[in-house]
């Protein structure tokens, strides 16, 4: 058996793995990575310099990190030390709760149009055009309302105006797809380059905050933002967005899964023609497929805006292109989402945990980060290009490709 | 004269498919030989086989007496066998010259660098040798498809091919470019080059081909002298004609035209024009059947008719509405069922299960869906009654379409289609890979839905299917329908000069050079 074939069946196992499998193979994945990361931490730590009393040893050998610190502060530093006692909500856990909620609508924007067979890297463009509309759509709003009625209105009208805004931001690439056959990965691209440019100028120039030096928007007044529950208001992290999150994500699920949208949708994006045949008008299904995926990302800018810094300004973190990642990790499957912007919650902010705690580089744990993400994501790469791959050369297709092509 | 390939029973086993059944081949050194076929008779996977793409599941592979186990192309390449696909693979922005020699470049300072002057020198010596008129130094994005061609085939020879495999060769040129590609046949076999061709255009193998073998469903089914036959015999060989059971057909009486299609030109993907100006009607309780070998247009016209493609010109009438410029779902919404030529590509979705593919184009109908939700307990229990009347196996509802054979997979979207209580049935190659007793099943159900006042519109290579249920018969020969006949009054070498394209009325039936360039080249001569 050459080393092809044997490439090849283990892609075909891979390809046929079962949900429990799949998830064995993550949590293995996972294990992997933490062992390569203490590897790299202990020879970098043999690699630099400290005082012999704050080195660690292992086996007589000195190390200047400690992997098991390390990777502590990494996952139960992020969780906000659980099994220490004294657990409190505020701290650590309410920062990787903010992360996951943003990653869960940044995911899902991501998800949905892969779903639909696009790849939408725009996420991040759709989210800063809808955090600025949400925010200029709350303050234009807010002098009308007050107080508890404020929020009760002012909140869900700030999501929704970002919805709106980032669905017809999302739109635009699905036209030019749809009807111009514009490649969606170029125009996203350069759509996020737009939204990015257009918004500094907005808020550096017409929108800007006189009383600020800072390119930014006038902050929205208390009333307007999200309120708090459970957490502390200092954590800018609201249990109802993360509600909020993990509603959307059984609702995408259901629109997928249950709805002749979704069946659309999920046709379309699996095989096209087959689609084509089954009625399914392919520009139609490709625009609102985008709108929706945009949508879901100007959510997560509205609630950038309205839950975390109270007010737009230019420089929006990369949760966008981080939605990718998370989509990937979760097989574009809506309810994986949820699980996979929790471990990138986690790593993202067990990174700050790390640097509380240790002298390890900032660089390191960014290394570590990414051995993480690659193992766990590796698999469900593999069984994406492995669909492509091991299928239509061993299966039906074949029969497809036999002249078949003077056709096409 | 020695033998430069010998393939001996080779089968290749696909799940579910058998793509080669027990192939016999045999090449002359310094012949010409076509691989005549029509699409799916497995004549790309075959040379595929040869070409190392492919392990054959049982069978030898002999190139010059010597047995070979082709791992992949490159153990090919070093056997001296050499494969020119149908899509070209040339890299646009680089020269001619570059993509002859890219990946065996000759080097200079130790290996460092390409050594630019010997390439372009190799490249002119065998230009030269083979005659062939091509500018070294050209971009591949500024010549012609049949240079592009010519360099395809020097790469081979560049290569050390002796042995040269083309896929399709002339789909893509004009008539004069077939003709010097079929004068670069002569002089490569004249300096002792052993070339295969696939085709499946009767005139080109004749005219270019030393021998001529015919592959049907697998099967070589005949290996003959290009001097010794006539299109007649090929067109019968590569349709064939399994006996089979006498189809019953009681009488019906046809009632109002269903369908009528009026002076429709349409396009295939290349902008080639592939339906010119055809129509015909089809009534309530009448199967209209279109003959032709594949490739003539019968696509193309389903596909326009069904609402896939767009026509160039002409109009579609069904059931007394303009449809020409309605949407397929709107066709499928009217009562138009269709039974695709390629049920893995558009019939079902190969990665859905049976109750997810039973709702396949009545997505949107009310009784599936109801305000956007589907209900996913009728569907079950629909696809559960496909599965069956129609004898689906397994009959499990939740089995992934791909895990079907190719023949439940059939019945399953015959199944589909025929409970949509459709108008119009349009039945493209209905049985195609589909074993004995479900052809006749489905022939039954065709039947059954005539005799109930559905209008059928049956298109198939295999003219005893065609001949045996239709009540009319309209023959295809390059995107004409050149005549309809009542099939009960027709002799089958009567259908095959037709599907040859020549009309017995016609008084000159000689393969003439003009009628072989306009055989050649398909539509584009029109």
């Amino acid at each position: 058996m050459s080393v092809g074939d044997r490439a090849r069946d283990a892609l075909a196992r891979l390809v046929d793995a079962s949900a429990a499998e799949r998830i064995l193979i993550s949590i293995a994945s996972l294990v992997l990575a933490i062992a390569v990361g203490t590897v790299l931490i202990l020879v970098a730590g043999r690699m630099t310099t400290c005082a012999p009393s704050s080195a660690v040893y292992y086996f007589n050998v000195g190390f200047c990190y400690d992997p098991v610190l390390v990777f502590d502060r990494l996952f139960l530093g992020a969780l906000g030390d659980p099994l220490r006692g004294g657990w409190s909500p505020d701290g650590q856990f309410a920062i990787t709760m903010r992360e996951t909620t943003l990653l869960i609508f940044t995911g899902l924007s991501v998800a949905m149009a892969f779903r639909a067979g696009i790849f939408n890297i725009g996420t991040q463009g759709q989210m800063v055009v809808g955090g600025l509309a949400a925010a200029l759509g709350t303050l234009w709003a807010s002098p009308f309302l007050s107080g508890v009625t404020g929020t009760l209105v002012l909140v869900p009208f700030g999501i929704l105006v970002g919805a709106v805004f980032g669905g017809l931001y999302g739109a635009i690439p699905g036209l030019l797809k749809a009807y111009a056959e514009a490649n969606e990965v170029i125009t996203t691209i350069m759509l996020n380059f737009i939204a990015t440019g257009v918004t500094l100028y907005l808020v550096s120039d017409v929108f800007k905050d006189p009383n600020s030096p800072a390119n930014q928007t006038v902050p929205l007044p208390d009333y307007a933002q999200f309120p708090a529950l459970l957490f502390g208001a200092r954590q800018d992290f609201s249990l109802y967005a993360l509600f909020f999150g993990v509603v959307t994500l059984f609702a995408l699920y259901y629109v997928l899964e249950h709805t002749s949208f979704g069946y659309d949708v999920r046709t379309s994006g699996i095989q096209p023609e087959a689609a084509e045949y089954g009625g399914v008008d392919a520009a139609k299904t490709i625009v609102s497929s985008f709108a929706l995926s945009g949508a879901l990302g100007g959510v997560a800018g509205a609630l950038y805006v309205t839950m975390v810094i109270g007010k737009f300004q230019s420089g929006v973190p990369a949760y966008g292109f981080d939605g990718i990642t998370v989509s990937i990790l979760a097989g574009n499957n809506p309810l994986g989402v949820g699980f996979a912007a929790l471990l990138f919650g986690v790593l993202k902010s067990g990174t700050t945990a790390v640097q509380f705690a240790t002298d390890v580089p900032p660089q390191l744990v960014g290394v570590l980060r990414g051995l993480i993400i690659l193992f766990v994501a590796m698999p469900e790469f593999f069984r994406l290009i492995g669909r492509r791959l091991v299928k239509p050369t061993d299966q039906s297709k074949t029969i497809a490709t036999d002249g078949g092509e003077s056709n096409e | 004269m020695a033998t430069a390939v010998h393939l001996d029973g080779i089968t290749k086993r696909f799940p579910g498919v058998i793509a080669n059944d027990d192939v016999d081949l045999s090449v002359e050194r310094g012949t010409v030989h076509a691989l005549l076929g029509e699409n799916g008779a497995g004549k790309t996977t075959l040379m595929n086989v040869l070409y190392g793409l492919y392990r054959p599941t049982e069978g030898r592979v002999v190139i010059d007496d010597e047995e070979r186990r082709f791992e992949s192309p490159r153990d090919a390449i070093d056997a001296g066998v050499g494969m020119i696909h149908q899509h070209f693979m040339l890299v646009d922005p680089m020269t001619v010259t570059e993509n002859i020699t890219l990946g065996n470049e000759p080097t200079k300072w130790g290996n460092l660098a390409v050594d630019r002057d010997a390439a372009r020198e190799a490249v002119v010596e065998l230009s030269d040798k083979y005659g062939f008129d091509v500018d070294p130094d050209a971009r591949v994005e500024d010549i012609s498809v049949g240079e592009q061609q010519r360099v395809e085939i020097l790469k081979a020879l560049y290569r050390g091919a002796e042995i040269l495999i083309l896929d399709e060769p002339t789909a893509v040129l004009t008539p004069q470019e077939v003709e010097e590609l079929f004068e670069v046949f002569e002089e490569l076999t004249e300096q002792g080059k052993t070339i295969i061709f696939i085709s499946h255009k009767l005139g080109e193998a004749m005219r270019a081909a030393d021998e001529i073998t015919v592959l049907r469903d697998g099967r070589n089914v005949g290996t003959v002298e290009a001097d010794d036959t006539t299109r007649e015999d090929l067109a019968n060989l590569m349709v064939g004609r399994e006996v089979l059971l006498d189809i019953e057909k009681p009488p019906t009486e046809t009632g109002e035209t269903i369908l009528s299609v009026s002076d429709i030109s349409v396009d295939d993907d290349r902008g080639v024009r592939a339906v010119d100006d055809v129509s015909f009607d089809v009534s309530a309780g009448e199967v209209f059947g279109i003959a032709g070998v594949d490739g003539n247009g019968q696509s193309e016209l389903i596909e326009a008719l069904t609402g896939l493609r767009k026509p160039k010109r002409g109009g579609i009438t069904f059931r007394g509405e303009d449809v020409t410029k309605r949407s397929r779902q709107h066709r499928i919404d009217s009562g138009m069922a269709y039974i695709p030529e390629d049920r893995h590509e558009r019939g079902l979705v190969m990665d859905f299960d049976l109750v997810e593919n039973a709702i396949l184009g009545s997505q949107h109908n009310p009784a599936f869906e109801s305000g956007g939700r589907i209900d996913w307990n009728a569907t079950r229990s629909h696809a559960e009654d496909i599965i069956e009347k129609y004898d689906v196996r397994p009959p499990n509802p939740e089995a992934i379409s791909e895990s079907l054979s190719g023949g439940n997979q059939q019945k399953f979207i015959v199944g589909r289609e025929f409970e949509r209580d459709p108008a119009l049935v349009v039945a493209s190659h209905p049985t195609r890979g589909v074993d004995v007793g479900s052809i006749e099943f489905i022939h039954e159900q065709l039947l059954e839905l005539r005799s109930r006042g559905v209008a059928v519109l049956l298109v198939s290579s295999k003219l005893d299917e065609v001949q045996g249920l239709s009540d009319r018969l309209g023959v295809m020969y390059e995107g004409e329908i050149i005549d309809v006949v009542d099939p009960s009054n027709t002799t089958e070498e009567e259908l095959g000069l037709l599907m040859a394209g020549e009309h017995p009325d016609d008084d000159d039936t000689d393969v003439s050079a003009a009628d072989v360039d306009s055989v050649a080249t398909g539509g584009e001569s029109q």
